[in-house]
């Protein structure tokens, strides 16, 4: 017979690390649609699954990246479910507004335009990188891509995003 | 050996990268030494950037946590342009009822379970702070420092150590400067809490990182941390001290 207090400990340890990875999760969603709505739908819908699945995660510390592949293979699957058509940058940059412009932080807007006009292919892993704290390696076996082609990427991301920030780039390297 | 271009382009895709050869460069090429530094405050930019608000972790009840669909909002969103489609319930009552699980119990388990304290917090912040941790010998940009200390209205009067990384970072509604000063034994996260007030010194050891919580008596707090089990709290009050000493906290 199971032991009801150890499960809802163990349920209670769940429910408090769904917490406070929660925030993160928000932002990766948020950075990999560039819609606010959208992160939040995918979020829901990977701690339900997660909820469900739970007994799977047998270590904690690889909390983080097993809801990240949740996460990514829920977003998947909201392209399976809608015909989505080409978009215009602008126009996602104006409808995240209020996200990408908080009061205190006006001199990231800029920077978080620039971030909504990159590539998908260079935008994913350079969040991973820099806001999930990912190695390459990491990243690598996460996009299913070679180290080197997660090298190239990430040098390409950081390269576009300084010259639309309008960084002095005369010292970057070039390819 | 490393030239300028194989440096800049590996520091460029990676720039916590700390391979040997790569700091054998820097240090002897002072154009490189330089980049690294514009790239080092680019990248505090990016990371800030990128920490888009988003709910604060401290939630009002279960569903904040398994979240519910809003009911201000009809449904899941889509791309401008884009007609709502009309989607025929998929498995809805498989659904509900999960869902309907999930908020009976994580509702039943919230009652339970106490709410975020400020160590977890602080924990739960460093978990995206990927920069915080690397072992380094270079220091922010003097100016850099000032300029985050004094967004939350404090500022340098004394030597702090040397201070690798700083960042402005939202902590519970607040800009906060979130610090590491390297020791001997390796980096120490400070993050200086102008808006939290302690009323004593608190220990904590949460998901792999051990620290305190330090009280300064009208101004707030530090939290002072370092990753890893067994670590030498001295260390941790030493560096409490001697930041907590550095700062003109009266401003």
């Amino acid at each position: 017979m199971k032991d009801p207090i150890a499960g809802n400990q163990r349920r209670a340890r769940f429910q408090a690390l769904c917490q406070s990875l929660r925030p993160d999760l928000l932002r990766f969603a948020f950075w990999l649609s560039r819609d606010r709505a959208l992160a939040e739908d995918v979020v829901q819908e990977t701690l339900l699954r997660a909820w469900k699945a739970q007994d799977s995660l047998l270590d904690e510390g690889a909390a983080k990246p097993w809801f990240l592949t949740i996460i990514r293979r829920e977003y998947a699957r909201s392209f399976e479910r809608k015909r989505f058509v080409t978009v215009d940058v602008e126009e996602l940059v104006a409808k995240e507004e209020p996200m990408l412009a908080a009061a205190d932080e006006q001199d990231l807007v800029e920077l978080r335009a620039a971030l909504f006009k990159l590539p998908d292919e260079y935008r994913e892993p350079l969040v991973l990188q820099v806001l999930m704290g990912y190695s390459t390696a990491e990243i690598a076996a996460e996009l299913d891509l070679s180290s080197a082609a997660v090298l190239t990427r990430l040098f390409r991301a950081r390269k576009q995003l300084r010259e639309l920030c309008g960084e002095d780039t005369r010292l970057d390297p070039q390819e | 050996m490393t030239d300028c271009g194989q440096y800049r382009r590996a520091i460029l895709a990676d720039p916590r990268n700390e391979d040997a050869e790569m700091r054998l460069h820097a240090a002897s090429c002072h154009d490189c030494t330089e980049y690294t530094e514009r790239l080092r405050r680019f990248e505090n930019r990016l990371d800030r950037a990128l920490r888009v608000h988003v709910v604060a972790a401290a939630l009002p009840n279960a569903s904040s946590v398994i979240p519910l669909r809003s009911s201000k909002r009809p449904g899941p969103s889509r791309p401008p342009g884009v007609a709502r489609p009309w989607r025929v319930p998929r498995g809805w009552l498989a659904a509900a009822a999960s869902l309907l699980l999930a908020v009976v119990v994580a509702g039943s388990l919230w009652l339970a379970v106490p709410g975020p304290s400020l160590a977890a917090d602080v924990v739960s912040h460093m978990a995206g702070e990927p920069d915080a941790w690397a072992r380094t010998d270079i220091p922010v940009a003097q100016p850099m420092l000032d300029r985050i200390l004094s967004e939350s209205h404090v500022r340098l009067r004394g030597d702090p150590g040397l201070v690798s990384y700083a960042s402005s970072c939202q902590f519970r509604g607040h800009l906060v400067p979130h610090l590491v000063v390297q020791t001997e034994a390796g980096p120490v996260t400070v993050m200086v809490l102008t808006h939290e007030a302690s009323r004593s010194s608190t220990r904590f050891d949460e998901q792999g990182y051990q620290g305190m919580i330090v009280p300064i008596p009208g101004h707030g707090s530090l939290a002072v941390l370092e990753r890893g089990t067994g670590i030498d709290l001295d260390r941790v009050k030493s560096v409490a001290a001697r930041v907590r000493d550095a700062i003109d906290w009266t401003d």
